[in-house]
C-alpha cells in the first residue's frame, strides 16, 4: 500500500482537531474532500472516534480517586521499607555465608587431622562443664580456638561493613 | 500542581521517613489527584476498553496505571505532561499483559469485544466503531485511538508506544484506510436495515 501525500492533509488534521470542519473550513477543503480518498477517510475515522471519546468522558471512573491516592501511598511506604531492609537483609545473608564457609574450614581441618570428634566428646561428657583452660592446654586445641574465633570476629566486622556500605549506596 | 506536602485526609502515619527526599514524596496532594483523576479517567479508560477490548481487564490496568503515576517521579510541565505520561504507562502495561505467557496475545481478537454492560444501551457511534474496531489488531486500534480521539501527533505517539516517529506514519495510513472501509460499510448496512 503506497503512502500518498495530501497537501491538504495537515490543514484538514489541525481543522478537526479544533472542530471547525466543516462549517470552518473554505469551499476549497470542503471540495477536495469530496474528491479525496484519504482526506474523506481522515474525516470519517476522525469524526467518529471523536464522538466515541466524548460520549466516554460521560462514564464515571469505576474506583474513587482517594482509594487510589491512599494505595499508591501505601505502596510507596512499602517500598520505602524495602529500601531500609534491603542493608540489613544482605548483611545477615552475608555473615551466614561466612559462617557456614568457617563451619566448613573446621570440618575439613577436623577432618584431615583424623576426626577425633567420639574421643573430644567423651572426655567433654563426663565433666558436664567446659574448662577453657582444658581445651588450651594443648597447642593445637589453642590454634583451633584462635582460629575460630579470629573467624568469627572477621566474620561479624564483614557483615558490619556490608551493611554500612549498602545503606550508604 | 507538584506539591511536597502529602499529609491529608488520607494520609497515612509515618509515609515519609526520615530524611526523605523530594522524590519520595508523592507528585500532588489528595484533591489535586481527585481532579486530575475525575479529567482524565473516562478517556484513559476508554482508551485501555477500546484497545484491550476487555472491560475488567482495562479497569484494572486503569487502576495500576494511577498507581504506578502516582508512585513514580512524573515528568513536569503541567497535566498535558501528565496525561502523556500516563498513556505511556498503560500502553506498557497492555505491552506487558500482551507478552505474558497466556491464551491470548497481541493479535488475538476477543470475543464479545465490547459487549453493552449492566443491561445499558450503548451509544449509535459506539456501535458503529465497536464492529470495526473488533477487525483491526491491537497496535492499530492504539494508533488510531491515540491520534484521532485523543489528538496526539506522531511525535507524542511515538513516545507514549515506544515506536519509531518515522514508522507511525505509514502504519497510522494503513490502519485508518482498513478502518474507514469497514466503517463505510458497516454505514451502508446500517441505512440498508433502515
Amino acid at each position: 500500500m503506497m503512502l500518498s501525500n495530501c497537501t491538504y492533509e495537515k490543514e484538514l488534521t489541525q481543522a478537526l482537531k479544533d472542530g471547525h470542519w466543516p462549517q470552518g473550513c473554505g469551499q476549497e477543503l470542503r471540495a477536495h474532500v469530496n474528491a479525496c480518498g484519504t482526506c474523506s477517510d481522515l474525516v470519517l475515522v476522525t469524526q467518529t472516534f471523536q464522538r466515541v471519546r466524548s460520549e466516554s468522558d460521560i462514564a464515571a471512573p469505576a474506583v474513587s480517586p482517594s482509594l487510589l491516592w491512599w494505595r499508591a501511598q501505601l505502596r510507596r511506604r512499602n517500598a520505602a521499607e524495602q529500601r531500609v531492609a534491603q542493608p540489613i537483609t544482605i548483611a545477615q545473608t552475608f555473615a551466614w555465608s561466612v559462617t557456614a564457609l568457617v563451619g566448613i574450614i573446621f570440618v575439613a581441618s577436623q577432618y584431615r587431622s583424623g576426626l577425633h570428634w567420639a574421643s573430644w566428646w567423651s572426655e567433654l561428657v563426663p565433666s558436664r562443664t567446659f574448662h577453657l583452660l582444658s581445651v588450651g592446654s594443648e597447642p593445637v586445641g589453642w590454634n583451633l580456638a584462635l582460629l575460630i574465633s579470629g573467624l568469627g570476629v572477621l566474620a561479624l566486622l564483614s557483615a558490619v561493613v556490608v551493611y554500612l556500605a549498602s545503606e550508604k549506596s | 500542581m507538584r506539591k511536597p506536602d502529602t499529609t491529608g485526609e488520607y494520609a497515612i502515619p509515618n509515609v515519609e521517613t526520615r530524611g526523605a527526599s523530594r522524590t519520595d514524596q508523592l507528585p500532588m496532594d489528595s484533591d489535586a489527584f481527585s481532579g486530575f483523576y475525575q479529567r482524565s479517567a473516562p478517556a484513559l479508560r476508554a482508551y485501555l476498553t477500546r484497545v484491550s477490548g476487555n472491560h475488567a481487564l482495562a479497569d484494572d490496568l486503569l487502576q495500576e496505571s494511577y498507581l504506578r503515576f502516582l508512585c513514580a517521579t512524573c515528568p513536569e510541565g503541567g497535566e498535558v505532561n501528565y496525561r502523556r505520561y500516563l498513556y505511556r504507562i498503560a500502553t506498557n502495561l497492555l505491552r506487558d499483559h500482551w507478552r505474558r505467557p497466556r491464551a491470548a496475545c497481541l493479535d488475538d481478537v476477543p470475543e464479545q469485544f465490547l459487549a453493552a454492560r449492566d443491561g445499558l444501551k450503548r451509544i449509535e457511534s459506539q456501535v458503529t466503531l465497536d464492529p470495526a474496531l473488533l477487525q483491526m489488531r491491537p497496535r492499530e486500534r492504539q494508533l488510531l485511538w491515540l491520534a484521532h480521539a485523543e489528538g496526539y501527533s506522531h511525535r507524542e505517539i511515538a513516545e507514549i508506544t515506544g515506536l519509531n516517529a518515522a514508522g507511525i506514519r505509514l502504519l497510522l495510513f494503513r490502519a485508518r484506510r482498513k478502518i474507514a472501509r469497514l466503517l463505510r460499510k458497516q454505514l451502508d448496512a446500517d441505512r440498508g436495515q433502515a
